[in-house]
């Protein structure tokens, strides 16, 4: 057990040294674009800071998991697992853990740290299955952001087009 | 762009609003002196992600959505054109005065579709395709940060995981020689066509 113990002391010494050069990286979701200051350094996954999650995703930590509205992913906080670490006394959430478990689509460019991630499936059942429109949020050209569910009461007509 | 114009000068007294969006990684250089020559009123926005095509699952333009006072989908997926265009080669004169039919009767227009046609309507996407979304994404990330290298990987990415997408290729095909209707573009559809597939999905329209 002692050497359980120093093992895991020492791979937290190795990972305090790589906390000092934790990297940077950048997050695409919808139009945002999040610079992340710090994020734990991994080869495959993407660590960040729990304040940080929302910012990357909309889910907020709580007690109960990773929430978006009424869903809830559990985490366990109590102690480290696939989603959830400690080290040094600094928590970090992993946020394409969590994408792979909600079936979300991500694309990366591990070079840059630059992590591009699609829209999250279960939020698209009332569209694939009810037939509900999608709401967005995006800047008129007038400079006000336009929002779908802004137009209730209205019949709308969507249109797309483009200049090529 | 003028015949919407007046279909929305018609209608929106009616609580009737047109929003038109702009698939254009170009933004406004590429896309805004088009709404400014045709002296928009209704709700316009240049989408330089491709955002409402992603949430939508559309793969062309143009393409129109009926959303009713509720939020709901009536029609989706159609070429939708105001008028004919190229002597009749793409859209109808007939598409307008369905849009004018269901801005008079709602969901009385025997044009609205039932849920479960506008359910089977809704383009499903494979895991890939789901794939090609953020990868889109990141390639116009990259070419606003003008690292063209970059965007053209993950472009191309896009178009491999989703070879149904036309924007994906139309887009990509504006910033190499032979432009969006070019060459490439001509031998795609003549492929998919002669394979007895659409550009547009049919626009269904039913007469008197």
């Amino acid at each position: 057990m002692k050497t359980i113990k120093s093992i895991a002391g020492l791979t937290a010494v190795m990972l305090i040294s790589g906390a000092l050069n934790a990297q940077s990286a950048t997050v695409l979701y919808n139009e945002r674009v999040v610079e992340l200051e710090q994020t734990l350094p991994d080869a495959t996954d993407l660590w960040v800071k729990p304040e940080d999650l929302t910012r990357v995703n909309d889910f907020v930590l709580k007690p109960e998991g990773a929430c978006l509205d009424e869903l809830c992913v559990p985490v366990l906080q109590d102690r480290d697992s696939a989603m959830f670490i400690t080290r040094q006394g600094q928590p970090w959430f992993n946020v394409t853990e969590l994408a792979d478990k909600l079936q979300q689509a991500y694309v990366t460019d591990y070079n840059d740290g630059i992590w591009s991630f699609g829209t999250v499936p279960v939020t698209r059942q009332s569209f694939l299955r009810g037939g509900e429109a999608p709401d967005f949020e995006l800047m008129g050209r007038d400079g006000e952001l336009v929002r779908l569910s802004d137009f209730r009461g209205k019949k709308v007509l969507l249109l797309t087009w483009a200049s090529w | 762009m003028p015949v919407w114009q007046s279909i929305y000068e018609e209608l929106k007294s009616e609580n009737f609003e047109i929003i038109s969006v702009a698939q254009d990684t170009g933004g406004e250089e590429a896309a805004g002196h088009i709404f400014d020559d045709a002296n928009v009123s209704y709700t316009a926005i240049i989408d330089v992600n491709h955002q409402i095509s992603s949430l939508y699952n559309l793969v062309n333009v143009p393409s129109g959505v009926w959303i009713d006072e509720q939020g709901s989908i009536m029609r989706i997926n159609e070429g939708t054109y105001a008028k004919e265009h190229m002597n009749g080669a793409w859209g109808t004169n007939d598409y307008v005065p369905i849009v004018r039919d269901w801005v008079a009767k709602g969901a009385d227009s025997e044009h609205v579709w039932d849920r479960s046609k506008v359910r089977e309507s809704i383009i499903q996407r494979t895991p890939e395709a789901e794939r090609a979304q953020p990868a889109f994404r990141l390639g116009g990330y990259y070419f606003t940060n003008d690292n063209d290298e970059k965007a053209e990987q993950y472009w191309t990415m896009a178009q491999e995981l989703d070879p149904t997408s036309w924007n994906y290729l139309r887009q990509d095909l504006q910033y190499e020689e032979g432009g969006s209707a070019g060459p490439e573009w001509r031998a795609r559809r003549e492929q998919i066509e002669g394979a007895g597939g659409a550009y547009y999905a049919p626009l269904e329209i039913k007469n008197n």
